[in-house]
């Protein structure tokens, strides 16, 4: 019985009397072992038998998933979609007039602004003939494996609670994350390795730090671990200098020798024997971590598709190749942030929009559309959900008397997802004709979290995890439904 | 792609006739009309229609209000808008749907014909409108009203008996005789006895958080006084480590930490006062009613002092987004906190979920949320002057704590937020307590100085009462769960009717009672526990145990249980040597790795460096950042620090081996610990060994073990051609490692 509670589909806010919860170790399959098994956060070792449980295995999902991984690649700071992929050609036409529009940002609510026109040229892509920016020109080429979403909203424009529900559906912190649902309801498969990688950007970590890859009421077997693309890939998992591998072996099996004696005068006492397993988990981990993170057995080609020859593109190329390489060992879910710190470190323009787009823009399209590419050639997009955007879009007015500057706007904003399941070539939803707001198909960060769990396999509005006296699901009691339009 | 226009959609379901099938709104709607009403009108029409037509509509649009049935049947200025049964007929269609040039609704932004349609097919249906929430408890008013009335938390705490002695062995505890009721009943024998040495190290963990010395077990091993027992106890009781470990049981409750979480995690000045204020309190036996009363409204008590002011910090520990989105929602978000922390600390009871609506399970009606709520109304943050270590405190108290007060006596008035929305107001509700526990009206009297309401203070008299139903039995039970690895009732913070019924409820009440009777005295109930037989038991199983009581319902053995996060780290500390059992004072700040550093949006801000040995003191002084929890501890499931925390997890997870092993915090003592064993141990391999051996597990080693270690030794310095001081660090590594290091027994 280790699968996930799931509540019928009943009246919102119903809770069942719990189902008693394996605490299936998602962070690491080796993990979960019998020590792992624990309960919702009030039941730890309450009604259970004791004896040799494994939920060390994936979970079987509600139904058969489309998607196994997911790389979420997050536009820190919140791009702007007119400048990018929502299209308003009315828009250029009112560049520098005043006029009544209502936006929401960090500067409050407005009824009027001056327009900031695209800065860039739109042209049209692919079959389906997708207008995109001369921001994205490689990514362009990808156009008919991508999904657009143009009507998405969120609930707050302000970074800390927008970054927050993008995460955990909740603009209030204490939730876990998206990552942590996916690992919490299949488990991971990968042997070696976190089954919730975030991938930082170097500029700096996002605002409010681990909060965004926290596993919130859940175990920490499901929060995320943060990985490195250079030097130590996870906290704590170099030796100490002093301590060569033949020692630290040593060392392993001494110890297992005393926690054998130990746990044989226990022998009821499965924890004990999780814990000795522990051990070789850990020092699988080293063997095997430094391995994933270790680009030098790729080919010239796949570097050059990554943009790695490129000072510019370097860096997060090197990402995303490590997140391609995740993915073929069964990491779940993983993360990239683009843009870190604060201010123009990320995608948040607040005074010069084209120098802050054409920065970010130009470290992230190459690489993104390589990744794109090269998912596709090796069979793995079908089974691999790859999603970009921030927590919210830009305003079509600018935030400043001078200048060029976009306030955040959570009012409506674009966003896409490729792979695993989702059609290509689509466009969903549409704002206004100044891109102020999602009119048409109007979609919460909700739907958008419905759609990656729909795509794993799990049911959005059954998956769910009893805790302070409520099953608590990623898309709240209300519930929410995948966005079935963009459903291959 | 083109879409059906919403008119020629809804053309299409009023020819299909029916959409939802019967109309019942005359005998109240289904479940299944409820759940598309819930689902997908009335968010709508909150969203959509209520900020112009509604009774917190200012002003009311055509006088037209749609936040009840009778408002849509009744209509406006120009008539009804809604005829049941009739959408085609209904000019609320007519205006979403923006056909008419001349009334189009709402003005802004067109609803999507999907919208539209759900709205007709609603009509279609008779327009059904569930029972609004606010008046009685849902359940009961259902068949099972005396099942729900009758459920064990919610009735008087009764007089027990306490069984007569069964197995006419001597049990002079009480404890002993209603848990040898049930083994008896189950056909088990009573366990065997732990030994000594397995005690002394149980209790001192379970009192203090930190191992006994080997000099300490040795004593008590060998103490042939018949009170040796008695005495270990009163002796760990008053030691001020104790209020260390309570204490952080408490913090982990009352979701204690120093930032305020979201884009800044600001820190919180002087938190630390308040941390300090609970260990204090544990270890003077501060009478948990006293304890109560003080934490909700010391600074209403008339003997409340500085305490009573510091103890109010309680109610802004809690996360707090200093730029929200929406500042109303975020205000009710705050008296949420309070009302849910409140709720499940003291009353066990999980009336957070009554904030949109009827609890679903528990007689919990929405009305009786914002009632509670009513009671935190008027709480405003006292403003202080930031930090100072200013240590005893100047008057006024409150500008140099973390503290609130009141802006008077007068209160603004309470609402029931419908679906929890501040913008739908209702009823006006006065505070009242939960009505399910038949509670007498509130006696509000505003304290003499004039500064408060005296709200807060009739909440606490009433939560600390000897009558309360739930509080001394929520006490209780967490009390035995710390010493017993789980409560008599196993979900701590949930009494109501999700939660697990407890496996002893005679014996619970006869504590809850006890506790109460003899002066709510925490000291006295932990002596009550520890000295029955119960908690000396092996926590070795017999087969029989296994077999007929797998899962340790009625306390057929001991359970075994990991060390906590703070009870690893401090062993640690205390074993190598280096600790420093300095208390109290401003957090600490130990050395985090750059990596982890780096996570943040600022690398190092808000943390800082202590000096070394700042650094080595107990991990209940470690400073704590919401966005940035220390990882040696964090990794060992430490306290969520946002929400309430009743029950820790104890994972088994390689990034801890990962930790332990290659990690700063642990090599760094394993570094301590093998100097001090090379002072203390002579010179032999064996005798350090063994010294090693006896801090780490408290017990002699064997001579396999001792062999074992010698031997290890041996081969790093011959193998890997380690120098002797780094293969006696090494081998300290791996005793920090030790399974027996971090289980008790």
């Amino acid at each position: 019985m280790n699968h996930p509670s799931s509540s019928a589909t009943g009246p919102f806010c119903r809770r069942t009397r719990r189902e008693f919860l394996w605490e299936a170790g998602a962070g690491f399959t080796g993990v979960a072992l019998a020590g792992l098994l624990g309960m919702d956060s009030q039941r730890v070792r309450a009604d259970s038998a004791p004896g040799f449980v494994n939920p060390l295995a994936p979970r079987r999902p509600h139904r058969p998933g489309r998607a196994k991984s997911v790389i979420f690649l997050f536009m820190y700071g919140g791009p702007s979609h007119v400048d990018t992929f929502d299209y308003k050609p009315g828009l250029a036409a009112l560049d520098g007039k005043t006029i009544a529009v209502k936006t929401f940002g960090r500067g409050g609510k407005k009824n009027e602004g001056r327009v900031v026109g695209p800065k860039w040229r739109f042209q049209q892509y692919g079959q389906c003939g997708k207008h995109v920016s001369d921001l994205f020109p490689h990514l362009a080429t990808c156009v008919d494996d991508i999904a657009f979403l143009h009507s998405m909203t969120a609930d707050s424009p302000i970074h800390g609670s927008a970054m927050l529900q993008m995460n955990t559906g909740k603009i209030l912190s204490g939730s876990p994350c998206l990552g942590s649902w996916v690992n919490y309801g299949l488990g991971s498969v990968s042997e070696n390795l976190p089954g919730f990688a975030v991938m930082l950007d170097p500029i700096g970590g996002p605002i409010s730090g681990a909060k965004n890859w926290s596993s919130g009421y859940m175990p920490a077997s499901y929060q995320g671990t943060v990985l490195r693309s250079a030097g130590d890939p996870i906290l704590d998992l170099q030796r100490p200098a002093e301590l060569t591998g033949s020692m630290q072996r040593q060392v392993l099996d001494s110890l297992r020798e005393y926690n054998a004696e130990h746990a044989a005068l226990h022998p009821d006492n499965s924890n004990l024997a999780a814990r000795i397993a522990s051990y070789e988990l850990a020092f699988n981990m080293q063997r095997y971590a430094p391995e994933a993170v270790d680009l030098s057995r790729e080919t010239e080609a796949t570097r050059e598709l990554y943009g790695l020859h490129n000072p510019r593109t370097q860096e997060f190329g090197r990402r995303c190749l490590l997140a391609r390489r995740l993915v073929e060992r069964g990491v779940r879910f993983i993360q990239l942030y683009a843009g870190g710190a604060h201010n123009d470190d990320n995608w948040d323009a607040h005074t010069d929009i084209e120098k802050n787009h054409n920065f970010h823009a130009g470290r992230t399209d190459r690489p993104i559309a390589g990744l794109l590419q090269d998912l596709k050639q090796r069979g793995l997009l079908d089974e691999t959900l790859v999603i970009w955007g921030g927590e919210f879009g830009r305003q079509p007015t600018a935030e400043y008397e001078k200048g060029s500057g976009r306030d955040h706007n959570a009012f409506g904003f674009t966003m896409w997802m490729a792979g695993g399941g989702v059609r290509g070539g689509v466009s969903y939803g549409q704002t206004d004709e100044l891109g102020a707001a999602a009119v048409e198909d109007r979609l919460h960060v909700k739907n958008l979290h419905a759609t990656v769990l729909h795509l794993m396999g799990l049911d959005p509005n059954r998956l769910s995890y009893f805790n302070g006296g409520l099953d608590q699901k990623l898309v709240g009691v209300e519930g929410a439904e995948p966005i079935r339009a963009i459903l291959g | 792609m083109p879409r059906p226009s919403p008119h020629r959609l809804l053309a299409a379901l009023v020819a299909a006739g029916a959409v939802l099938g019967v109309n019942a709104a005359e005998s109240g709607p289904t479940p299944a009309q409820t759940e598309f009403f819930e689902k997908r009108i009335r968010p709508l029409l909150v969203e959509s229609c209520h900020r112009c037509h509604s009774a917190g509509a200012d002003p009311l649009k055509a006088g037209l209000r749609l936040d009840s049935r009778n408002g849509l049947l009744k209509g406006g200025e120009s008539g009804a808008v809604v005829i049941p049964g009739h959408p085609e007929q209904s000019r609320l269609v007519e205006a979403l749907t923006w056909e008419n040039p001349d009334l189009q609704m709402p003005p802004r932004r067109r609803l999507t014909a999907a919208q539209v349609a759900d709205v007709a097919a609603w009509i279609r249906d008779g327009a059904p409108w569930p029972q609004e929430s606010g008046t009685a408890p849902a359940a009961a008013q259902s068949d099972s009203a005396a099942k729900v009335r009758s459920h064990w938390a919610f009735r008087p705490v009764p007089e027990v008996v306490v069984p007569p002695n069964a197995d006419r062995r001597d049990t002079p505890n009480p404890v002993d005789a209603f848990l040898q009721a049930r083994l008896t009943e189950h056909g088990l024998k009573p366990p065997a006895p732990a030994s000594r040495r397995t005690l002394i190290r149980r209790v001192t963990y379970d009192l203090t958080g930190l191992p006994p010395t080997p000099e300490e077990v040795e004593a008590f091993v060998s103490d042939p006084s018949i009170d040796a027992w008695e005495r270990l106890i009163d002796r760990l009781l008053e030691s001020p480590h104790y209020g260390e470990k309570w204490g952080r049981h408490w913090l982990d409750l009352v979701r204690f930490a120093e930032t305020n979480s979201y884009e800044t995690d600001e820190a919180k000045p002087h938190a630390w006062r308040y941390r300090d204020y609970v260990i204090r309190s544990f270890n003077s036996d501060k009478p948990y009613d006293r304890f109560i009363r003080e934490q909700l409204a010391g600074d209403e008590l008339p003997d409340g002092g500085a305490d009573g002011v510091i103890a109010t910090g309680f109610y802004r520990l809690g996360i707090w987004d200093g730029d929200p989105a929406d500042r109303e929602l975020a205000r009710f978000d705050q008296l949420d906190d309070l009302v849910a922390t409140t709720g499940q600390v003291f009353l066990g009871l999980t009336v957070d979920c009554a904030r949109c609506h009827d609890h679903k399970i528990d007689p919990i009606p929405q009305r009786d949320y914002y009632a509670l709520l009513s009671f935190f109304q008027n709480i405003a943050p006292y403003k202080n002057e930031g930090p100072t270590d200013e240590v005893p405190l100047s008057e006024p108290v409150g500008a140099k704590a973390l503290a609130v007060t009141e802006p008077g006596t007068v209160v603004p008035d309470t609402f029931v937020l419908q679906r929890g929305n501040p913008a739908s107001p209702g009823d006006r509700v006065e505070p009242a307590f939960l009505q399910i526990l038949q509670a007498p009206a509130p006696h509000i009297v505003p304290p003499t100085s004039g500064r408060s309401s005296g709200r807060r203070l009739a909440l606490a008299n009433w939560i600390a009462s000897p009558d309360n139903r739930l509080t001394a039995r929520v006490l209780v039970n967490r009390v035995w769960q710390h010493h017993f690895g789980r409560g008599l009732a196993r979900t701590p913070s949930d009494f109501g009717l999700q939660g697990l019924p407890p496996t002893h409820p005679e014996l619970l009440d006869w504590l809850a009672r006890d506790f109460v009777g003899r002066g709510w005295s925490v000291k006295r109930l932990h002596r009550q526990l520890l000295t029955s037989r119960a908690y000396r038991a092996s926590s070795t199983a017999s087969p029989e145990a296994l077999k007929l009581d797998p899962a340790n319902d009625w306390f057929s053995r001991f359970d075994m249980r990991r060390l906590t996060a703070e009870e690893i780290r401090d062993s640690a500390l205390w074993v190598s040597g280096a600790a420093n059992p300095k208390m109290f004072g401003p957090g600490v700040y130990v050395t985090l790795p750059r990596e982890v550093l780096a996570s943040q949006s600022v690398p190092g801000k808000g943390w800082g460096e202590s000096p070394r040995e700042e650094q080595s003191r107990r991990s209940v002084y470690i400073h704590v950042k919401r966005s940035l929890l220390t990882p040696v501890l964090l990794g060992f499931d430490l306290a969520e620090t946002d929400r309430s925390t009743p029950v820790r997890f104890a994972t088994t997870q390689p990034t801890q081996a990962l930790g332990m092993l290659n990690g700063a915090f642990f090599n760094g003592q394993a570094a301590l610990l093998a100097a001090r064993v090379r002072d203390e141990a002579g010179i032999t391999a064996e005798s350090r060994i063994r010294r090693i051996l006896h801090l780490v597990t408290t017990r002699p080693p064997t001579e396999v073990e001792v062999a074992r270690g010698v031997h290890l030794l041996q081969s790093l310095e011959r193998d890997a051609g380690a120098d002797p001081d780094r293969a006696l660090t090494t081998f300290c590594l791996l005793a920090l490692n030790l399974n027996e290091f971090v289980y008790l027994d």
